[in-house]
């Protein structure tokens, strides 16, 4: 069975081989000048709408950093790569950022890259900062991983403590999607309710492609809940609520930061009137910074971001950065993973601009006030505020 | 919980979300049988018809009527360019089938691709509100969506059943599915058949993917994974079958809603696998449509 | 260094992957898209086992191997028994029910993934001795492929995919060929599976999706479907690219969605220009 083998063929092969061994040589001879640090977000897919706005954000972030003269005298430099929220690639771009960009510290999102990503983390040494996903499992992925964004538990906590509590309601019906988000902020808000005290009537799950919720809808009417949580997602959440209140289940609902978004009440109409929602960050009234990053987004792109609280958590993260870096420069530390860590453990609080105040505790969690908002004649207003 | 009220709900409001379904199935279908081809390229379809009855509709703000027939029109093309530069270029290359497999789903990845660097990837409906008017009718809840979807269903059907059975193209068409080239022999242009199928295609797929977009939202990435349930659908009524096809992803919405009184509900999806395997390997051939109900294969 | 290391794996990795299906889908003619199911299932197999039993894990990666071969033959005998079309069919309905199933599992992680799998090699050497392993192992499959299908049982093979009617009536058992070509081409990409768990440590039901299928297959075209470096070819450029297109340094706005179409298009010249792939021959009409 011969085959001619075309010369072109051989080269091609043998450019691609160069190339991919070639990137061991391209690592950039170290510019002493900046500081690094990586940034690993979903730039497309599904969750792109999300993961390019908490990039810009961090953009602009840096740009501020660099203006005021940076950190003792050096610049900031942010490099970014794209993770598609999937796990596989996520591995892949983290390995890049340590080992050819070789930063002492990276920032990254969406539970199931944060936990594919902490075994590298561990393993290098390098300083892993979890911001803006929320399984209560990233406290316990490694001495490397910590998170600077509360985790699932405190605000699906304050919600459910909100119903319990204030509303003093006793049948709760808990909706989510059918994925790991959905699946352990129900065990949080579960947990929680019955340890207030409450009763769970219908504990219900839907799957993230569903179109037709009547069945599950159904099962919960029967189960006449004083109160519904949802725990789902963007995309699922306004059909939920349109469905709910065409079927005739008139209950209050809660749910969490990521229903906290216009579109939703939009399409979801009169619906989502009473809908009770979280927020991990600070509103205008709670921190003079706010307005005129609000202002900003309105500027440059005509329009609030997508998930506003994630993106303030993810501008004040190059500020988090510069102030370990500006720890590991007041001591003449070099830059390096472990010395990151000793630095995040050292400095424990951290003032951001957009979020406040951060103390990162020794289990490697966080925890930040909860506003609940609710929706009022279409528009979001505050509700209440837990610590 | 087998309340009767309860069970209409569901076999009502799962009848009326199948529509959409419905029509992608029988789209698949039809390509699959006129055509021979496993044409995941539909997904490719029914992103660009989405996208451009949501610019229409939502950007230009045209009437829904126009946006829809720009959508449609935009599908038609996409599929009939399909046709004309990709399958039919492969089919008179005699390219293994494969070849024909991995072009169909990576024109449908390029065109996910594209959308989202065009779009985005923020979820999007054609309707700025999803709510529409209820009836109650026997303490069933009716929406408005409901009724249009039905209505528009049936009539898309029928259309399809009758330009099938009593056009010319149409009884070409059946000629070219048995085969293809006996059917030239006697001067019928199986080409020509492929080239109305994969329209045929298009037109149901703008239907289906406008009351989609009405109801639920869509994100570029989105047809990928609803081309799946078609996919499936066209299997279970076995191959061949259009009326097969559209019962099928019926039986598959119902089966699917009220499967929740049943079963624990993170086991809905799988539901839908199983059945599939369980009828892989004791009915081959796919569910029998008695032949009263349907055409012959 | 390591970032060379993590990139050669993932070479290795894919090689195995891409060579096995070409066993299947090039010289068997099998068409099935189910392939990256069988390394996820010797994967999860190897990794629960080496948790939950601390079976020591080459014994572990084995034992995932034989799972994902037995699988193979539950998924090819039934359907196999209808016609070849079926196990396409039955490979998607395997492919799809699998992720499902996987995500409603809680000891195998469920949708949130597998974490805390043990490492097949720890230690300063781990990364050089993995590299070692999967490209040592990727040469071998390579060999395997090539010695099983040239020579007396690949003309075999050949004749069976050429004319099976005739190949049947002269005595010889197509179906036995086509379940054994499928448990081999399973097998090692469960082999190839069960490692990447002891290696990446981490495992989700999201990596193993159609995308997946679609690029193994990618691969195997773009290389050169039946030929025996082909695979290699494919699984090296289609691997190599995407890395190199993230050293391109593209504002982060279009980065990504522009290099998905740079891929993707990429397939489509190939599938026009060169259909037989970088190292096929010609297409014989």
């Amino acid at each position: 069975m011969t085959h001619t083998v075309s010369r072109r063929s051989w080269m091609r092969a043998a450019a691609a081989v160069a190339v991919a061994a070639s990137f061991g040589v391209a690592g950039n001879a170290g510019a002493q000048q900046t500081l690094k640090f990586g940034l690993a977000m979903p730039l497309t897919g599904s969750q792109s709408a999300f993961g390019k706005d908490q990039v810009k954000a961090a953009e602009w972030a840096v740009e501020d950093i660099n203006a005021k003269g940076g950190v003792n005298g050096k610049k900031l430099e942010m490099i970014v790569m794209d993770t598609q929220a999937d796990p596989t690639i996520g591995i892949s771009a983290v390995n890049k950022l340590i080992n050819v960009d070789k930063v002492p510290v990276f920032v990254t999102a969406w539970s199931a890259v944060v936990k594919a990503v902490a075994v590298i983390a561990n393993r290098e040494k390098v300083l892993e900062l979890s911001i803006g996903a929320a399984a209560p499992e990233i406290a316990t992925l490694g001495d490397y991983v910590y998170t600077a964004f509360p985790l699932a538990d405190v605000d699906v906590t304050a919600v459910a403590n909100y119903a319990a509590k204030e509303l003093k309601h006793k049948r709760v019906a808990v909706l989510y999607v059918n994925n790991d988000t959905g699946i352990e902020a129900a065990k949080v808000y579960r947990a929680t309710f019955e340890k207030a005290g409450g009763q769970i009537v219908a504990y219900e799950t839907y799957d993230p492609k569903a179109t037709d919720f009547t069945g599950m809808l159904l099962k919960v009417k029967t189960s006449n809940p004083e109160f519904i949580h949802l725990h789902g997602l963007v995309s699922d959440m306004p059909i939920v609520i349109a469905q709910m209140r065409q079927l005739g289940i008139t209950a209050r609902v809660s749910s969490y930061s990521g229903a906290y978004n216009p579109q939703l009440v939009e399409k979801a109409g009169k619906g989502a009137e009473g809908l009770i929602v979280t927020s991990l960050a600070p509103n205008a009234q709670q921190n003079p910074n706010v307005g005129p990053y609000i202002e900003r987004w309105k500027k440059a792109e005509n329009r609030t971001p997508n998930g506003l609280p994630y993106t303030q958590y993810l501008y004040d993260a190059p500020y988090l950065v510069a102030a370990l870096y500006g720890y590991l420069e007041k001591n003449k530390m070099p830059a390096t993973g472990e010395n990151m860590r000793k630095a995040i453990n050292t400095v424990k609080t951290f003032d951001l601009p957009t979020t406040g105040k951060l103390t990162v505790n020794e289990n490697h969690t966080v925890r930040k006030p909860v506003n609940l908002l609710t929706v009022k004649d279409g528009q979001f207003v505050p509700l209440a505020t837990v610590d | 919980m087998f309340d009767a009220q309860v069970l209409l709900q569901i076999g009502w409001t799962s009848v009326a979300t199948s529509t959409y379904y419905v029509l992608f199935a029988v789209a698949f279908a039809l390509t699959l049988k006129v055509a021979r081809v496993w044409n995941f390229a539909q997904a490719g379809v029914m992103g660009l018809a989405f996208y451009a009855m949501y610019v229409a509709m939502l950007r230009w703000e045209w009437p829904h009527w126009f946006g829809f027939l720009f959508g449609l029109a935009v599908a038609v093309a996409a599929s009939v360019a399909s046709e004309a530069w990709g399958y039919g270029v492969l089919r008179r290359r005699r390219s293994h089938g494969l070849l024909m497999f991995i072009f169909a789903i990576v024109v449908a990845e390029f065109v996910a691709y594209f959308l989202s660097l065009v779009f985005g990837t923020e979820p999007q409906s054609l309707q700025k509100s999803l709510v529409s008017d209820v009836y109650m009718v026997g303490g069933i809840v009716i929406t408005l969506w409901d009724l249009k979807a039905l209505a528009i269903t049936a009539i898309a059907c029928a259309g399809l059943w009758a330009f099938l059975r009593y056009s010319r193209q149409g009884q070409f068409m059946h000629a070219v599915a048995d085969n293809g080239e006996l059917a030239e022999l006697y001067g019928i242009s199986a080409n020509r058949a492929y080239v109305v199928a994969m329209a045929l295609a298009a037109c149901l797929v703008s239907v289906g993917i406008y009351l989609y977009g009405t109801r639920a939202s869509m994100i570029p990435t989105g047809p990928l994974e609803i081309i799946l349930l078609a996919v499936i659908a066209t299997i279970l009524g076995g191959i061949g079958s259009l009326v097969g096809a559209g019962i099928a992803a019926v039986f598959l919405s119902l089966l699917q809603s009220s499967s929740i009184l049943v079963i624990p509900s993170q086991w809905q999806s799988s539901l839908t696998y199983l059945v599939l395997f369980v009828v892989i390997l004791f009915f081959p051939t796919g569910l029998r449509v008695p032949g009263w109900l349907g055409k012959k294969r | 260094m390591e970032y060379v290391y993590s990139v050669l794996i993932l070479i290795g990795i894919n090689i195995i992957m891409a060579s096995s299906f070409n066993l299947i889908i090039g010289f068997g003619g099998l068409i099935s898209i189910a392939h990256p199911i069988f390394f996820a299932l010797a994967g999860y197999c190897s990794a629960i086992v080496a948790m939950k039993s601390g079976v020591p894990i080459p014994l572990a990666i084995v034992l995932g191997t034989l799972f994902s071969t037995a699988l193979s033959v539950a998924l090819s005998l039934p359907s196999l028994r209808v016609s070849g079309d079926y196990l396409l069919i039955a490979s998607i309905g395997f492919q799809l029910g699998f992720v499902e199933v996987i995500k409603n599992i809680e000891f195998a992680g469920a949708a949130s993934g597998l974490t805390g799998i043990p490492p097949l090699f720890t230690g300063p050497l781990r990364s050089p001795a993995f590299v070692v392993t999967i490209l040592a192992l990727a040469a071998l499959v390579v060999w395997l492929v090539h010695r099983m299908t040239h020579g007396n049982y690949g003309r075999a093979i050949q004749a069976m995919r050429d004319d099976e009617e005739c190949f049947s009536s002269l005595g010889r058992n197509a179906m036995a060929i086509k379940c054994a070509i499928f448990a081999v081409g399973s097998g090692l990409a469960g082999l190839a599976g069960a490692l990447y768990a002891h290696y990446s440590q981490f495992l989700s039901p999201e990596q193993f999706g159609i995308i997946q299928s679609g690029l193994i297959l990618t691969m195997v075209v773009v290389g050169g479907m039946g030929t025996t470096a082909g695979p290699v070819v494919g699984a090296l450029l289609l691997t190599a690219l995407p890395q190199a297109i993230t050293f391109v340094n593209l504002p982060t706005s279009i980065m990504a969605p522009l290099q998905g179409m740079i891929y993707t298009g990429l397939v489509l010249i190939f599938l026009y220009v060169k259909p037989s792939g970088l190292m096929g021959k010609r297409a014989r009409e």
